[in-house]
């Protein structure tokens, strides 16, 4: 079964979401990636306001902003 | 024992700055927002000085993605420390051992120190220390930074392993497949590198790390051979090969979790809740306006300002009594040695007029500052300030700048030196180049004498809360302005970089580490009033106090101005000070501050912003006379009085804009120098700030002018172009780039 897929810019409060993919360029997935949102990666997200988004992921806690949450994308 | 060094290595964040505090003794500076320690610093141990500590940047990898990845890369690849302590924060351990299968492959003894265990037990976590040392290949000791326990643990097993050079072999954390690959690269690159360093650079060769992979100098038969192993495998997983890397660590890293971390049960934490308030999209800004306006109404109105009123009423001025025993003033104490010594005019006016005058104007302003740095330490240490870095991006995004910008912007309104060192931690080049040159701007603490010298002459010393926020706006105002324009130039074009930063945990300060903070800022100032400030108040009180006597009736001879025959009781004008500046001061003649005192005041202001008020005082020979004296609002009010009467406010406004907003002193030139590491960057952010301050002035002024008092000239023209022009500049289309961000945004649409 394919899970729906979404920009985690888009991914609502309290929601747990896994990382399909991150898109943007290679300085810019590695940086992603060093920082916990690799394939399957667990991301939950603990608020959300027009996008910019607060989650955890990996056991640490980061705030993004929407143009970067639009980079990676999740399955519900 | 031979001399060993040891580098400190770890996540953003994670407490090594405390440890490297506590165990040199040192007071390098601790926040807790990512990214402070920017520079490495070294010291010796407490305990025993053959041991060398080398502090790094807090970084994520070492694959560099900022410069402090290079710097902290660098050092351990290139320079080679006997050992390593890697300090790992264990409430956030996942993210913090990426970082650790890193270390391992580095070529180095490590040690790793598990901190803020205390916190993991608040949480009911348990770790099994043996098994994780097992599984890394390295000592592993449970340590608390701040509570100092165990630290010592830490140290003698580091210098033991840096004793014995083991170096870890490094965990096999790949897939096998990938680990076959390593392998096979391993025995390519063997004879290129010294063998600690082979599985290093397999992973980096694997991971096409140009940068690190130049060391070796391979055969272009070599690196082909290496990327058809590197090719399979990508065709095989159906990944690019860095990612194939990072996945496969933190797949590692979650067996080693599963194995090692019983955890308990996830309850919404006390930071989760606090966040959900003061992020959120209605309360954050509302909250941070609140908080920050407290902040400056404590440091400016009330607590400070009592602190810096007794200080120049009191201890600069009438003398004050401690438990009934009455205690003069300073200057009155030097007045009785003088007297007593028999000195002379010129040395009693050098050191009254010149040196207790000057020095004590900028040292009475102490405990405003104190108060100030106070509380913007409790606001970076408790974990506010990354919030607020996240919060203000929504809104700092508007202006084509990164809300990553407002943490340098916030600390300049202490001090401008520590504000553009913060800069630092942007990763973006454009946005950090953009920061630094524009975060002077704001009105740094030295900048508060005068602010607090025009809110005398405007509202004579009225209560009125209103004007030094007015200050606080202006500066954001120019920055708003400023950065606009700039990202219409090709030099700033394209959107600020995404917005991505980690929010550490909610916690009180240490009490030592929030002062040691607070002292490292008051004591650059303190430093900078007893060497740059004090120097600058004996050249002016030598520039003003001396001088020809060109009065009518005076022989035009050389000499102190006060003991030459007939002098004027108002000799200042006959000074050398007033020859040179006078020589430059038709500069300002469109500002309407064209005296040579203004001249004079705004070139001291360049050796230290606090000059301006002290160069009047100095200049008028009022003595200790500072900005909350009366004598002094009607001095600087005359200077701006026309000879009909009329006092010119536009003029004066203009003239204040402009110190507010010029090249900043001259500790933060240098430092703004350092930062922009390129002399066409920094002589084009100096430039640019004296340009847009003196046309910043030219407006205030001709519009005063042209709008209050009714005067029009060939000045208004101008005014009115350059305002056509800055608005030009903001509204036109910017200037084509790739938008990479764009093309994604688009895709999603």
């Amino acid at each position: 079964m394919a899970a729906a897929q979404l920009p985690l810019a888009m991914a609502g409060a309290d929601e747990v979401v896994r990382v399909a993919r991150v898109r943007g360029d290679a300085d810019l997935r590695q940086h992603l990636a060093e920082l916990g949102f690799v394939d399957g990666a667990e991301v939950k997200v603990v608020s959300r306001a027009a996008g910019d988004v607060i989650v955890t992921v990996k056991g640490a806690r980061l705030a993004l902003n929407r143009s970067m949450a639009s980079h990676i994308t999740v399955s519900i | 024992m031979a001399a060993i060094t040891i580098g400190l290595a770890g996540n953003p964040n994670c407490g090594k700055t405390t440890l490297f505090n506590e165990l040199t003794g040192s007071n390098g500076y601790v926040g807790n927002w990512p990214g402070v320690t920017v520079e490495k610093k070294q010291a010796t141990w407490r305990a025993n000085r053959d041991v060398t500590f080398v502090d790094l940047p807090g970084i994520y990898s070492l694959s560099p993605y900022t410069p402090e990845e290079v710097v902290s890369r660098d050092y351990i690849v290139g320079e080679r420390p006997d050992a390593v302590i890697n300090l790992v924060d264990v409430t956030n351990l996942e993210r913090n051992l990426y970082l650790t299968t890193q270390l391992i492959e580095a070529g180095r003894p490590v040690v790793v120190g598990l901190n803020m265990c205390d916190l993991l037990k608040d949480r009911g976590d348990v770790i099994d220390t043996a098994a994780l040392s097992e599984r890394l290949g390295v000592p592993v000791v449970e340590v608390s930074a701040l509570r100092n326990t165990n630290l010592d643990a830490l140290v003698k097993k580091a210098v033991a392993a840096g004793q014995a050079g083991e170096v870890p072999a490094g965990a096999r954390c790949f897939s096998p497949e990938v680990e076959d690959a390593l392998g096979r690269i391993a025995q390519l690159i063997s004879g290129s590198c010294d063998a600690n360093l082979v599985r290093w650079y397999s992973v980096k060769v694997f991971e096409r790390d140009a940068e690190a992979v130049k060391a070796l100098h391979l055969s272009s038969a070599q690196l082909n051979q290496a990327e058809k192993i590197i090719k399979a495998v990508e065709t095989s997983r159906d990944d690019d090969a860095e990612s194939i890397i990072t996945s496969d660590r933190y797949d590692w890293i979650a067996s080693v979790m599963d194995a090692c971390v019983r955890k308990a049960p996830k309850k919404l934490s006390m930071s989760e809740r606090i966040d959900k308030v003061v992020t959120s999209r209605v309360l954050g800004l509302p909250i941070f306006v609140a908080v920050m306006f407290i902040v400056y109404y404590i440091a400016v109105s009330t607590v400070g300002d009592w602190g810096t009123v007794w200080a120049n009423d009191q201890v600069f001025g009438e003398g004050w009594e401690l438990f009934g025993v009455a205690i003069p003033s300073i200057p009155a104490v030097v007045e009785g040695w003088l007297a007593a010594a028999g000195a002379s005019d010129m040395v009693s006016s050098l050191v009254l007029d010149g040196i207790v005058g000057g020095v004590g104007s900028v040292l009475g302003f102490v405990p405003q500052m104190l108060v100030l740095f106070m509380m913007l330490a409790f606001l970076e240490d408790c974990g506010y300030m990354s919030r607020v870095a996240f919060v203000m991006d929504r809104l700092f995004r508007r202006f084509g700048l990164s809300g990553k910008s407002f943490i340098p912007f916030l600390i300049s309104s202490g001090c401008g030196v520590p504000g553009v060192m913060a800069t630092k931690t942007i990763e973006n080049e454009k946005d950090r180049r953009m920061t630094a040159m524009l975060t002077t701007m704001i009105p740094c603490g030295a900048k508060t004498p005068i602010i607090a010298l025009v809110m005398g002459v405007l509202v004579g010393g009225a209560d009125a809360w209103w004007v030094a926020p007015m200050f606080y706006f202006l500066g954001l105002a120019a920055i708003v302005v400023s950065a606009l324009m700039l990202k219409k130039t090709s030099m700033f074009a394209g959107e600020p970089a995404p917005f991505v930063m980690e929010l550490p945990d909610y916690h009180l300060p240490a009490l030592k580490s929030w002062w040691l903070h607070v002292w490292e800022r008051i004591s650059a100032y303190l430093k900078k009033a007893a060497t740059i400030i004090f120097a600058a108040c004996v050249v002016v009180w030598f520039l003003s106090s001396f001088g020809f006597a060109s009065w009518e009736g005076g022989d035009g001879s050389f000499g102190f101005l006060a003991s030459l025959p007939g002098a004027p009781e108002y000799s200042a004008d006959y000074s050398l000070l007033a020859i040179v500046a006078g020589a430059i001061a038709w500069i300002f003649a469109p500002l309407g501050a064209d005296t040579w005192q203004a001249t004079a005041a705004s070139i001291n202001a360049l050796i230290a912003k606090e000059n301006l008020v002290s160069t009047f005082a100095t200049i008028f020979g009022l003595g200790e006379a500072t900005e909350g004296d009366p004598v002094m609002w009607q001095a600087f009010a005359a200077m701006f009085t026309d000879g009909a009467g009329v006092m010119h406010a536009g003029a004066m406004c203009a003239f204040v804009a402009f110190n507010m907003l010029d090249a900043p002193c001259f500790a933060a030139i240098g430092t703004i120098r350092r930062q922009m590491d390129s002399p066409k960057w920094f002589w084009f952010a100096i430039g640019y700030q004296c340009v847009f301050a003196w046309c910043v002035g030219l407006i205030i002024n001709q519009l005063w002018e042209l709008f209050v008092l009714g005067n029009f000239g060939a000045w208004t023209v101008v005014a009115f172009v350059l305002l056509a022009g800055m608005i030009f500049q903001i509204a036109r289309p910017m200037p084509k780039t790739e938008k990479a961000d764009d093309k994604v945004l688009a895709q999603l649409a």
